[in-house]
């Protein structure tokens, strides 16, 4: 069987768009999806070098969808448990780091029929005198059923309900000029027994003028340096985040005391192009068990 | 005796077409060179109802339940992605759904444990495996990640319920509203 890298050469006269087709057809199992679009991919980076991008959209389903495409602004926030969320706000967003009221998407709106595809693209618009650093904004795909049928009581006397499912995917998209800097910082830690997990809170702070995105991994160690257990997670920090890890101990196995290593980088994404990678010094850091 | 009348000049298409194709031979052995084929493998995201919530046909004045653990009934999400990968959720439920004319309005209402949370492709709601989380707060979902697994079975299926409270004299008709489910990794 053929591998994805035995692409013949002649593919890339076809231009990308065929490499990246193929790939979404291997990643996702086309039989598997019904009433959605895929999209790809889940980062767009924009820059001053670069100012145009673009996504693509793909209706796997036997069914044509409706499809509009617009900008919100949203960032992975944390709450005082450590529990991460990302809420779009579709008001005029006053973060200053906000782009997306200078982004354009074309087209967007559109009917994707069964089986097509259809490539978004993206135009930035920047005010002059930008600060180095980066600039964010979610672009939120809107998908639902193509025909709406007005519903019909199947009795004249009866009450019937229709509840229309729609679904958005909404994707980080980043503008990025000047000089950019990566810098995470481990602002608190604390790592502490709770019946059968360990439970380890971070407070981490974003230090330089891009968000940082990375890789967190913890692994858990008994007193006789034996892993209990691991944890691996991508990781996205913008301003700052309180971040909650739980790692199971099975019981009976292992000897306290315990103790976390912990680890952040910012390579090894597998969903950030290398030449997007702005190098940070790892975070790296063993806490106690209490 | 028969013979064939093969001169010198009918030699020549002959010796042109050896040299064709040993000087071919030739060329095609200098030709030859390493080339790369490269393939950009992109991240996906997507979200998918493979069901509607559904009350079926509802009675004036007497409260009805869709379940969210009987499969004709519960609506579902499915959200497929990278394996391992968090993704935030968040679900836009009407408190009202409404004929198409306006003219009448039913309340719907979702209770803090309208919600459970699977992880494999064979998961229903009417057949949960053992990682299914249940009696979620359907406002308030969180972040969930992906089925760490090969497809089919990387992402996760939410089952969702709720109750709708038609009034005694509930107009008859069609009563329609949007559940919005919106979904973004929290990694990037």
């Amino acid at each position: 069987m053929r591998s994805l890298l035995d692409i013949p050469c002649k593919l890339r006269g076809w231009g990308w768009r065929g490499i990246v087709f193929l790939s979404l057809l291997l990643i996702l199992p086309i039989s598997q999806v019904v009433g959605s679009v895929l999209v790809a991919p889940t980062v767009i980076f924009l820059s001053d070098q670069n100012r145009t991008g673009r996504m693509i959209l793909q209706n796997p389903t036997n069914e044509p969808r409706e499809i509009t495409v617009r900008f919100s602004f949203g960032l992975p926030i944390s709450d005082s448990l450590g529990n991460v969320q990302v809420r779009l706000d579709d008001s005029l967003a006053t973060d200053p780091r906000s782009c997306a009221e200078w982004i354009r998407a074309f087209p967007r709106k559109m009917i994707l029929q069964p089986g097509a595809t259809q490539t978004v693209r993206f135009v930035a618009r920047p005010p002059k005198n930008l600060a180095d650093g980066e600039y964010w904004a979610r672009v939120v795909v809107r998908s639902q059923e193509s025909k709406t049928d007005i519903p019909v009581a199947s009795d004249a006397q009866a009450i019937t309900t229709n509840l229309n499912m729609i679904m958005q995917t909404a994707i980080s998209l980043k503008y990025r000029t000047g000089d950019l800097t990566s810098t995470l910082q481990l602002a608190d830690a604390e790592a502490s027994l709770l019946d059968s997990q360990v439970v380890v809170m971070l407070g981490l702070s974003n230090k330089g003028n891009i968000s940082y995105l990375g890789v967190l991994q913890c692994r858990l160690l008994d007193a006789e340096n034996k892993e209990v257990s691991t944890y691996k997670i991508d990781l996205a920090v913008y301003y700052d985040m309180l971040r909650r890890i739980e790692l199971p101990v099975p019981a009976g196995e292992f000897k306290p005391p315990f103790r976390v290593e912990l680890s952040i980088v910012n390579e090894g994404r597998t969903d950030v192009p290398p030449e997007f990678v702005v190098h940070a010094e790892p975070v790296e850091s063993t806490l106690a068990v209490r | 005796m028969f013979s064939i009348g093969i001169g010198r000049r009918s030699l020549w298409p002959v010796a042109l077409l050896v040299i064709v194709l040993f000087c071919s031979v030739g060329v095609n052995a200098q030709d030859v060179a390493n080339g790369q084929a490269t393939a950009t493998v992109l991240a996906v995201l997507t979200v998918v109802s493979s069901h509607d919530l559904d009350f079926g046909d509802v009675l004036q004045g007497v409260a009805t339940v869709a379940d969210k653990t009987v499969d004709a009934e519960a609506g579902v999400f499915e959200v497929t992605g990278e394996a391992g990968k968090e993704v935030a959720v968040h679900l836009q439920l009407p408190d009202y759904i409404a004929l198409a004319d306006g003219s009448d309005r039913m309340v719907i209402s979702f209770s803090s444990t309208d919600a459970d949370v699977d992880f494999t492709a064979a998961a229903a709601p009417s057949a949960h495996t053992g990682g299914a989380v249940v009696d979620q707060n359907p406002h308030n979902l969180g972040s969930i990640n992906i089925n760490n697994a090969v497809a089919p079975d990387n992402n996760f299926k939410v089952f969702l319920g709720g109750t709708v409270f038609p009034t005694v004299d509930q107009a008859a008709g069609a009563y329609s509203g949007d559940i919005i489910m919106t979904a973004a990794y929290t990694g990037s």
